[in-house]
């Protein structure tokens, strides 16, 4: 009974290290970006885009480097089927509704559907090789590239059209000196540390369990590791934030996919394991072709939507968990 | 009672119902109209602070946005309108403004159904238990 505990406290403690550094890490190294003079919308649109993700990356990237390749590729997968219908869903509960502009669902969600698909083709060859990586993360910094582009653009248009007549404060940059560069250093080396106890504890539980490795991946790392998808698109959705809640969603699960699994794949080829490609990567399509279509019916996802969503998970799950245990 | 000071809030919902309702009240007489939207600056535990700043970002630029077209839609000879930005707790800051400009009456949007009450809260109920002033609620159509 002892071990139980200790791994399940582990497993927690680890997480919110590895959020806390993520964010830490994240934080620091945009106020050096900005210190040497990089642009904000560019540190802007990179820190947002990578900012919830890094945790599953980092899980991904330790469990790859340290053999436990099947909880890496779980990871991914489970976080972006998650991330679809588990947390656009919620979100659509709770909020009640969440709108969409044609160009979220053309660009954020293309690329989505996009990406996806990339990685099933890849998957078809049997282990995600460096070439495969490349090409993934080409296309990932392609996309980076519009994203940057379409926020100057707005910004552009922001500037030109619109005089705001309130006063508001200035928001002060960070200098850069030597605090900063320290904090970099210990938000990474926290993110490197917390993803090995979470991948390492996560292994135990497993083992413990009598569960497949990847069912630990799929399901309680993918879970954990999108904390920061999941109050971000909840709280932007309650905001009434509809564009930063749907686009955390989409931006991350494209950046699961072509960091999370291209990173880890330049260092080493990365096994797939026969389900992920015949059930848990249809899957992830299936989830993606599901929200675009209901977002593109009305502009927006309703309670309903969520429901929807939810449902489809748990079926899901429930399945997942049948054919493995 | 004649109102001279009024506080109009909005969030970005039904602007047009809540501007049309409040020249209704004001009927032509000489007031001065306070237009205000707070910035809910609550984010839960976890969230990534680079992403909490843009989420404030994105809610000051909305926010300037629905000040600007409710000062638009006041341009009134009759009308002075004054504009303010908050940040922190929406009840809280309607409050604290409406006491702290001796305002006369609060207009303000009503009408979240059962469930959205119990899953996001109500702005209007928390500023009906502690306003310092009549309030004028312009329920959702």
């Amino acid at each position: 009974m002892f071990p139980w505990i200790l791994y399940i406290v582990i497993l927690a403690g680890s997480l919110i290290l590895v959020i806390k550094s993520a964010d830490t890490f994240v934080d620091n190294l945009v106020d050096i970006g900005a210190a040497l003079g990089i642009s904000q919308i560019i540190l802007g649109v990179t820190a947002s885009a990578i900012g919830t993700s890094l945790p599953e990356f980092g899980s991904a990237m330790i469990a790859s480097l340290t053999g436990s390749t099947d909880i890496g590729v779980g990871v991914v997968i489970g976080s972006n089927i998650w991330n679809i219908a588990g947390i656009l869903g919620i979100s659509a509960i709770v909020s009640g509704l969440i709108k969409t502009e044609s160009r979220g669902i053309k660009r954020d969600g293309m690329i989505t559907l996009i990406t996806a698909l990339l990685l099933i083709f890849f998957m078809f060859f049997g282990d995600v090789t460096r070439v495969s990586a490349i090409i993934m993360i080409i296309v990932y910094v392609f996309y980076l590239w519009i994203l940057i582009r379409d926020q100057k653009k707005d910004s552009n248009e922001i500037k030109g059209n619109f005089k705001n007549p309130i006063d508001n404060e200035s928001s002060s940059t960070k200098s850069f000196n030597i605090k900063t560069v320290l904090w970099t250093v210990v938000g990474f080396i926290g993110l490197v540390i917390g993803c090995r106890l979470l991948i390492y504890s996560g292994i135990e539980i497993a083992k413990i369990a009598g569960i497949p490795e990847m069912i630990m991946g799929l399901f309680t790392l993918a879970i954990a590791t999108s904390i920061p998808e999941l109050v971000v698109t909840l709280s932007s959705a309650m905001k009434g934030l509809h564009d930063l809640s749907i686009g955390t969603v989409l931006g991350s699960n494209t950046f699961n996919i072509m960091i999370g699994i291209g990173v880890p794949a330049l260092f080493m080829n990365i096994p797939v394991e026969k389900l992920s490609l015949t059930f848990d990567a249809p899957v992830m399509i299936f989830v993606t072709v599901l929200v675009l279509l209901l977002l593109k019916r009305g502009m927006k996802l309703t309670r309903i939507d969520g429901l929807i969503l939810v449902s489809t998970y748990i079926i899901y799950a429930i399945t997942r968990l049948y054919i493995s245990v | 009672m004649v109102y001279k000071r009024i506080l109009v809030t909005n969030m970005g919902e039904f602007l047009d119902e809540i501007v049309e309702n409040s020249l209704d009240l004001i009927h032509g007489r000489k007031v001065e109209v306070i237009g205000i939207f707070v910035v809910d600056t609550s984010v839960p535990f976890l969230t990534p602070s680079k992403v909490k700043d843009m989420m404030i970002a994105e809610l000051e630029k909305k926010g300037g946005e629905v000040l600007s077209k409710m000062e638009k839609k006041f341009q009134k000879p009759n009308i002075t309108f004054r504009g303010t930005l908050r940040k922190g707790d929406p009840a809280d800051e309607i409050v604290k403004v409406a006491e702290r400009e001796n305002v006369d009456v609060i207009v303000m949007g009503t009408g979240k159904t059962k469930i959205d009450k119990h899953l996001l809260g109500s702005v209007s109920e928390k500023v009906v238990h502690s306003a310092p002033c009549n309030i004028l609620l312009i329920r959702k159509q």
